[in-house]
């Protein structure tokens, strides 16, 4: 049975108009998702590969149990996503690190809510630090790491918990191109180590190749799953320097390239005609989706 | 690999005398100039001896004060003013700050114009608003300062809830952490730096109000004691009030800023 089965997930956001084109309607919806369906297998390396705005983020979102779909279902093992919880790690694109806590302190956190004793807490945090790479750095503040190791301690804060999935949100584009393949192969390793569920979104096609068993390639918002492709390279294959100019590597990256291109032309069209000129955003571009994370501690 | 650029930063400096002293010569050179410069310009008769006594006879003054108790006995009544007063401010503003920022926004957006033009008006303008309300007594000084520093606290506080980034609540969120939790772990800390920097306005703030309080109607304390002793031409006594004001305000701006450094020793130091 699939780990995650996701079965004509829908979302819309309400969009509100910010008042600058006044003749744009009050409201206007914006369906980020319309009829999303995907099983993901247990320890599979499962990559979500989209143009911007094609809804990726907010299905992770779901996944993560932060937001609800409007229609559809989610479930793991079964059972339907509820809301947040502990057998998923989400790590986010932003490093979201707590900046008034160490290293330690940081991967401590979810520890904390699980209610694990102090000492057990550390040792577990430390375990997991190491795991990344980043012993030695444990009573270092954020400000004094680098964004890759910034990300090592994301990367940690999620596993330590113990999930049996970890959602990724397009962890590593904020990294330079150096230090995002150091960071994907480690993650690969960590992977191997600890046989977790990764679901990974990305819009970079290397990425997706290297690190997927299997890919989804989204449309253009609408968001639906355009295809889904196989990645033939073996987990050992991965870790060697020529894996990605291997005649495999090349072509599955062709295909989703040739799958991928057409859909950013849309997302493209989409932006500058219609869509977004009506919502009243009229900025030409989707990055000021609004994703429903409601500050207030009133709220629900 | 990527830790070699940060190894050195919480590299304690070794302790160097020579770099010590020229620190503080660097640092008090200025002040060492102002203090020559008013020591000489009195006693060389370039300004009125009388009008501006050189820091020599004030701080003389000032020794007298504190050995007769007038100065020691008008500091804590000035200063028993302020804790109060600044006390009750942080009481008050602090709670309602991070209630308004955290669980009741709309009412916050509802009530925000009227808060910010009650903390817009003059203070010095509604001095006689307390008085007929409080009384001349203690309770309206206390109260005038307490109005005016609750202010920046507050709207410091509720700036500070408002702007912790939401990916980190986002983070707690997948945490499944409880809102009681979200507080204390997130909202809380993130929001230290800004809630500070209202508290030391406050603080800051609670000094200026009080000195004027005491000015306009008060039988104890350093602003009483400048006022007086202005009023009876004991200029030298005048000098020695207004010197311990300017002390009092550099302590308690020290004092503040150990306290946040302490709070949000995770800030990177920024200097320009």
């Amino acid at each position: 049975m699939a780990k995650i089965e996701a079965l004509n997930v829908r979302k819309t956001f309400r969009i509100r108009s910010n008042g600058k084109n006044r003749n744009a309607a009050e409201n206007c919806d914006f369906v980020a998702l319309d009829g999303l369906s995907l099983n993901i297998n247990k320890g599979e390396f499962f990559v979500i590969l989209g143009p911007s705005g094609c809804g990726k983020s907010t299905f992770l979102d779901m996944l993560a149990g932060l937001t609800k779909p409007d229609e559809g279902e989610i479930t793991i093992d079964g059972k339907p996503i509820s809301g947040p919880g502990l057998d998923r790690g989400v790590v986010f694109q932003q490093y979201a690190l707590f900046a008034w806590r160490t290293a330690l302190g940081n991967v401590s956190f979810g520890l904390e809510a699980k209610k694990i004793e102090k000492k057990a807490r550390a040792d577990l945090a430390k375990k997991y630090l190491s795991l990344v790479g980043l012993s030695g750095f444990e009573d270092r503040y954020p400000f004094e790491l680098s964004g890759g190791m910034k990300q090592r301690v994301a990367i940690a804060r999620a596993l330590a918990i113990e999930p049996e999935v970890l959602l990724m949100d397009e962890p590593f584009a904020a990294l330079d191109a150096q230090t995002r393949e150091i960071l994907q192969t480690d993650l690969l390793r960590v992977r191997d180590q600890t046989q977790k569920t990764v679901v990974f979104v990305t819009h970079s096609i290397e990425e997706a190749v290297f690190l997927a068993d299997r890919v989804a390639v989204m449309t253009a918002r609408p968001g639906v799953v355009k295809k889904i492709v196989n990645v033939p390279i073996s987990r050992e294959a991965r870790y060697s320097d020529d894996v990605k100019v291997t005649p495999e590597f090349t072509k599955t990256r062709h295909e989703l390239m040739a799958l991928l291109k057409e859909e950013v032309v849309k997302s493209q069209e989409i932006c500058s005609k219609c869509t977004i000129e009506d919502c009243g955003l009229g900025s030409g571009r989707i990055t000021a989706v609004p994703l429903p994370v409601p500050v207030s501690l009133g709220s629900k | 690999m990527e830790a070699s650029n940060t190894t050195n930063v919480n590299k304690p400096a070794s302790f160097d005398v020579l770099g010590l002293l020229k620190t503080i010569i660097h640092k008090s050179a200025a002040i060492i100039i102002f203090l020559i410069i008013w020591q000489l310009a009195p006693t060389i008769g370039l300004v009125n001896a009388i009008f501006i006594p050189p820091p020599s006879v004030v701080f003389v003054e000032m020794w007298n004060l504190t050995l007769s108790g007038e100065l020691p006995m008008q500091t804590f009544a000035s200063l028993s003013r302020v804790v109060f007063g600044f006390g009750l401010a942080l009481f008050v503003a602090l709670p309602l700050g991070f209630m308004l920022g955290g669980w009741f926004k709309n009412f916050e957006t509802a009530v925000d114009p009227l808060l910010q033009v009650l903390g817009q008006a003059n203070p010095f303008t509604l001095f006689p608003v307390f008085m007929a309300l409080l009384g001349i007594g203690e309770i309206s000084k206390i109260g005038i300062i307490y109005w005016v520093c609750q202010w920046p606290v507050l709207f410091n506080t509720v700036t500070g809830i408002r702007n912790v980034d939401p990916i980190l609540i986002k983070v707690a969120r997948t945490a499944g952490l409880s809102k009681l939790q979200l507080f204390w772990k997130v909202l809380l800390p993130a929001s230290m730096p800004t809630v500070f920097t209202g508290i030391r306005m406050g603080a800051a703030f609670s000094f200026f109000m009080l000195i004027g309080a005491e000015m306009i109607g008060a039988s104890s304390g350093l602003g009483f004691m400048i006022l007086q002793a202005e009023g009876t031409f004991q200029i030298s006594k005048m000098y020695a009030g207004i010197v311990t004001v300017a002390l009092l305000g550099i302590v308690v701006n020290v004092i503040m800023i150990q306290i946040e450094r302490r709070v949000t020793r995770w800030k990177e130091e920024i200097s320009l």
